[in-house]
């Protein structure tokens, strides 16, 4: 043994007590050090960045020739009146306003709604029956709830409201994209100017993605437009008889990009979250990028949730690479999962376009089903694959935006739902646990990987029953995780709340 | 902010070195002599028990402690196992 200390321990034993002092210390340590990242800001992934380094994943590796899209039918271009759902919704219940006197299983015709309308309603009755339900059913029932449990929501509301206002100073193109997207005298005088030639179309492209960046994109790449997703009518500042068949030659490249809503208040879907966030923020940027392409002399287009769109925008978020399609329909990113807000700018300077990556989200999601599974409406399919599914000539997951749109009416707060981003494995914030799983997981070609932590995700964490976000008696009208503190009318206002459940 | 800032994770890798030495000075007093393959059992056994107790803070401050709690648990059972194995190994009389 070696000498002793004058209280008769030997330094040998002293070495052997630091250690085992040594584990327990480094074992708080480590809890106290992992509470800070989990509670850091900067794991917020893009919110309210406006730097490159939010595109932080290394897609290079899992490039591939594209396009990641091929028809396998006839292809139907995107409408405005039939799919999507906020205008078809809209139309089916200006017309059931003047014969109010019509039931479900009366012809469609007896309404008076296009022709078009008609025929969609025939090739999905089921949507019929939900974009009924909607406006006879679920909002007069929204009304109530509000009148009674709405104080309870008011501040995810107020948090809505400031950016939606916003959304007044957002404008979208008044005239065709012939004369509107091309550079005009600017609101300071300045003169339009020729094109100004980049060096190389790669230069290009990289200068644009870096001012995306700056301009508060927290995703950006370049794809080429595909004529297949523009909408086949309605294009904004456009009359009814403009050629909507072909696309204007100016619109060639697609500048896709996204920012994620704010984390927390993403994971408190459906009834305290908001895509007004995210919406502002990604609108704002295809703005200001647009306005930066004229000022070069380039003619360009901003298709943004607050402005409208002319194009669909997830197919070519996966074109560009941003990310693949997943099961709820939306391009899953890997640093922001399903909680991405997408833009595009359409333009014809000349710039290197990006490849789509396959990171496994599509065997990953064949699967999961932890969307579908939690899906209060059970508009996401359960499906093995969706192998089969055809919609407007591609094959893809299918999705019924008639029930989902129905469960969006029936929630309180800012009204809508995003439980499938919330629930998406993929939709994780940017610290060491969930970076180990975005790294490991697209390089494990076995599986195992991904089989084991879908495992600890379903049994390591809890989650409200589909049927919990429902209304009363029901329902409870649950989140799937409380709201953030500031966001809790208790705590701040003094008014009369009463809480659903109590 | 001391937890995520470099001088902490420099304790950090002090303090393994003293678990480490304390670990030799405990192995030698038993006469065990480590192969180094064997040490690197008994690094992953610790590693993996260290790791499980940052995961568990990780997602208590992601506000998901419950889910946290039980990868430590999974993480200490590994872990458990991993140490088992090594100290079979270490303790195991050579072949006559």
């Amino acid at each position: 043994m070696s000498e002793s200390t004058e209280k008769g321990i030997s330094r040998r034993d002293l070495l052997k007590l630091a250690g085992v002092a040594g584990v327990a210390v480094q074992a708080g340590g480590l809890v106290a050090a992992g509470i800070r990242a989990g509670r850091s800001s900067e794991s917020y992934t893009g919110w309210e960045s406006f730097n490159p380094g939010t595109q932080f994943f290394d897609r290079r590796p899992f490039e591939f020739e594209g396009p990641a899209h091929r028809p396998v039918s006839e292809v139907r271009r995107p409408s405005h009146l039939t799919d999507y759902v906020f205008g078809r919704v809209a139309a089916f219940q200006q017309a059931y306003r003047a014969h109010p006197a019509w039931k479900p299983g009366e012809p469609l015709e007896a309404l008076g709604m296009s022709a078009q309308l008609a025929q969609f309603y025939r090739d999905f009755p089921e949507r019929l029956e939900w974009d009924f339900k909607t406006f006879t059913e679920t909002v007069p029932n929204n009304s109530r709830d509000k009148e009674k449990y709405g104080n309870y929501y008011v501040l995810a509301e107020a948090y809505e409201a400031g950016f939606s206002a916003h959304a007044g100073f957002l404008r979208g193109p008044s005239a065709p994209p012939e004369e509107s997207d091309f550079p005009g005298p600017d609101p300071f005088g300045r003169k339009t100017r020729p094109p100004l030639p980049f060096r190389t179309p790669a230069l290009a492209a990289d200068f644009v993605k870096e001012m995306a960046h700056r301009y508060g994109a927290t995703l950006a790449a370049v794809t080429k437009t595909n004529p297949d997703w523009l909408y086949s009518e309605g294009w904004r500042g456009c009359p009814p008889d403009y050629d909507f068949s072909r696309m204007p030659a100016h619109w060639e490249y697609a500048v896709v990009i996204g920012v994620p809503m704010e984390w927390d208040v993403v994971l408190s879907n459906p009834q305290f979250g908001t895509s007004n966030d995210a919406y502002d923020r990604v609108s704002t940027a295809a703005i200001r990028l647009e306005g930066m392409l004229k000022f070069l002399g380039y003619p360009a287009r901003s298709h943004t949730p607050l402005t409208n769109y002319d194009l669909i925008v997830p197919p070519h978020a996966v074109e560009a690479g941003l990310g693949e399609i997943g099961r709820t329909g939306f391009c899953i990113t890997p640093e922001a999962g399903g909680n991405c807000r997408m833009a595009v700018v359409t333009t014809n300077l000349p710039m290197a376009v990006d490849k789509p990556i396959d990171y496994g989200v599509a065997r990953f999601c064949n699967k999961c089903k932890l969307c579908a599974e939690s899906c209060p409406s059970g508009s996401i399919s359960m499906a093995d694959s969706p192998d089969g599914m055809v919609i407007r000539g591609y094959e893809h997951w299918y999705i019924n935006n008639g029930s989902c749109y129905n469960f969006w009416r029936e929630t309180m707060g800012p009204m809508g739902c995003r439980l499938c981003v919330a629930a998406c494995p993929y939709s994780r914030k940017d610290n060491w646990i969930h970076d180990l799983a975005r790294e490991i997981d697209p390089r494990d070609p076995t599986g195992a990987v991904s089989s084991g932590l879908l495992s600890i995700q379903k049994h390591a964490f809890e989650y409200p029953e589909a049927a919990e976000y429902h209304r009363p008696p029901g329902g409870r009208f649950a989140s799937f995780r409380p709201e953030p503190p500031y966001l809790r009318a208790e705590k701040y206002l003094n008014i009369p709340i009463n809480k659903p459940g109590k | 902010m001391f937890f995520n800032g470099g001088f902490f994770w420099f304790l950090m890798g002090i303090l393994s070195v003293v678990v480490v030495a304390a670990f030799r000075a405990f192995a030698r007093d038993r006469g065990w002599r480590i192969a180094w393959w064997k040490g690197l059992f008994g690094i992953a056994a610790y590693f993996v028990f260290a790791m499980s107790f940052y995961a568990w803070g990780t997602l208590i401050g992601e506000g998901e402690g419950g889910a946290g709690f039980r990868i430590l648990v999974l993480g200490i059972v590994i872990s458990l196992a991993l140490g088992a194995g090594f100290w079979k190994l270490i303790t195991a009389k050579p072949a006559d």
